[in-house]
This record gives C-alpha cells, structure tokens and sequence, in this order.
C-alpha cells in the first residue's frame, strides 16, 4: 500500500516536471550578413539566482535613423523551465545626469527554456550616452 | 487537560493568522513586482507597456523624422475603445506625446482653447495666416479578446497604432503591441 501511494506520487511529480520544462530549438543562417557592434560592458550581480537562470549573453547598440542611442541585450535561459523577470532601462547624458524619462516602466518579460532572446531600447533623446538595464525576477 | 491547552493556542493563533496576511497601505511605483495583474481590466503598468512598445517602434523607424521642418507636428486622432471596460485613452496617447516631445522629434498640436484663442487673435491683429498644419495624426484602437478553457481565462489587450502622414494620406508607421494575461483569478506580482 506505501509503495504504490509513493509511485503515485513520484509518477505525478515526473508529470508536474514534465509541465514545467519546454526548451527552444532554435535554427539560424551561419554566415552571417550584419555585423553587431558589440559594447563592453560592467556588471553588478546582487541576484546570482537570477544571473545563474537568466544571464546577459551581451551587448549591442546602434543609432536610429533619427539619431537616438539604440542598445540591444542578449539573454539566454540557462535552465529547462519558462523564467519571468522584470527589466528596466535607464539612460544617462553626458555629464552622467540620469535623463527624465516617461517611459521608464519595467517591462514584464518571458523567457522559454534554454532560450535566446533580445531585449531593447531607444534612448529618450539624442543627448543620451550611457545607459544601466536592471534585472529583476519574478517571484 | 490537553484540548484546555490547545484550544487556547488555537484561538490565539487564528488572529494572528489574519494579521499575517494583512498588508498596510504603501506607496508603490508603477511597474514594480508589486502590481496587481487583473484578468478582466487594463491595468496602469499595461498602458504604460502599450506606450513603451509604441514609441520605441515609432522613432526606430524614423517615420516621425521625414518631415520638412522638424520637429513634426503631431495631432492625436481617435483612439477607439473596443473593449468592455470605460477606458480613458489619454492613459496611452499621453504617455506617448510626453516621450515624443522629450524626444525632441515632434510636438503635439495643443487642444487647450485659451492657446488656440490667443494664437487666433494673434493672426488676426497681425493679419497672417500662419496656422501650421499637423505633420502626422495619431490613431488607434484597443480591442479585447477573452479565452475560457475550464476556470482559466485568458485576456488579450491589443493596442493598435497608426500614424498618419496628412499630407499625402498615407499611414507612414503601424504598431501592435500585445499584452495577454491567463489566470484563475487577479493576482498581486507578475
């Protein structure tokens, strides 16, 4: 009788797990025509959870036709499971002074399991130079 | 002797339970891991998505730079409400003239009477004809999608956007930006 109520309950978390796992395959052309230009970039880790599940693969930026400081990061889901958090893009002029921006909400994001995926952003206006993306997850 | 001991501790326990999960009154910033994701409405952090979305697309493709005398000038159109809620559209179009305007690229044609009175008056004392018209107009539509599978429900805002080049008539940018939510019930995080 305590067998099989164990195999129940190990057959129903094997199922759960399944539920929870999904990963991405992903397929893309070798030779690659664009040619991203690629930032160094300094990074402050105070969730290494997070950083572990979701990490900054890297980044790039470009201009926009209008003349606007445009970054895009690389993010790769290091588990086998769907990972929810939250970014959050802050940009800076010149003389480093944060730059006023209504459109600062954090951005729900999603990310599937051993996914890559790009996120990005426009600066407010053409006197931003700098800019900080902060992470955070999902509870 | 024991049920004496333990109920005692059980009546105890029980407001304290309640206090638990009591949550005092706070101050909270929009879009934070606190939010409240509600199935059946638009709550504040999707409008303010629906605006990001729409203004990181808008000047990513230089639409609203292609005018003769920059900034633009912008008119915001009929944003149409095809939801089953009361939606008070200046929660995304607002959003969106500030960041343009922050942007530098256009500004919007003002709706204030007293302004538009006194530019009026303006052209008529001087005798000119100056009104400028709108580069561009904005317009939209939100529509809403319900999906039921059992208790699950599943709501799909979408806000569509166009800008609308007036003088050759055309739409010079579209954007699409949708937010679903799936759940049993509203909820407190994201």
């Amino acid at each position: 009788m305590k067998i099989l109520k164990l195999f129940s309950l190990v057959l129903a978390g094997g199922a759960l797990a399944l539920t929870g796992c999904s990963t991405v395959n992903t397929v893309e052309n070798a030779q690659k025509e664009g040619q991203r230009n690629m930032i160094s970039d300094q990074r402050v880790i105070t969730d290494a959870g997070l950083n572990r599940k979701v990490a900054i693969v890297g980044v790039n930026s470009a201009m926009t036709p209008g003349g606007l400081l445009k970054v895009q990061v690389e993010l790769e889901n290091h588990t086998h499971s769907l990972q929810r958090f939250l970014y959050h893009f802050e940009w800076f002029d010149a003389n480093g002074m944060q730059v006023n921006n209504i459109i600062s909400a954090s951005v729900p994001e999603q990310i599937e399991g051993k996914e890559s995926k790009f996120i990005y952003s426009i600066a407010p206006n053409p006197s931003c130079r700098d800019f900080r993306v902060k992470f955070i997850e999902a509870d | 002797m024991k049920n004496k001991i333990l109920i005692p501790l059980i009546v105890a326990a029980i407001p304290a339970l309640f206090t638990g999960c009591a949550t005092d009154a706070h101050y909270v910033q929009t879009g934070d891991k606190e939010q409240i994701v509600s199935l059946g409405q638009i709550n504040i952090q999707d409008y303010a998505n629906a605006a990001n979305a729409a203004v990181k697309e808008m000047l990513d493709s230089g639409a609203i730079d292609k005018v003769a005398n920059p900034p633009a000038l912008l008119e915001l159109s009929r944003i149409v409400n095809n939801t089953s809620q009361q939606v008070d559209t200046d929660l995304l179009t607002k959003k969106i003239s500030i960041a343009l305007l922050q942007s530098g690229k256009a500004q919007t044609k003002t709706v204030d009477s007293k302004a538009t009175g006194y530019k009026q008056e303006g052209e008529f004392m001087n005798d000119q004809k100056t009104t400028r018209m709108p580069d561009f107009t904005l317009s939209g539509k939100i529509i809403e999608t319900v999906d039921r599978a059992g208790n699950t429900r599943r709501t799909t805002y979408s806000f569509q956007l166009s800008l609308n080049d007036t003088k050759a008539g055309v739409q010079v940018w579209e954007g699409e930006k949708e937010i679903g939510k799936q759940g049993t019930r509203s909820s407190v995080g994201f």
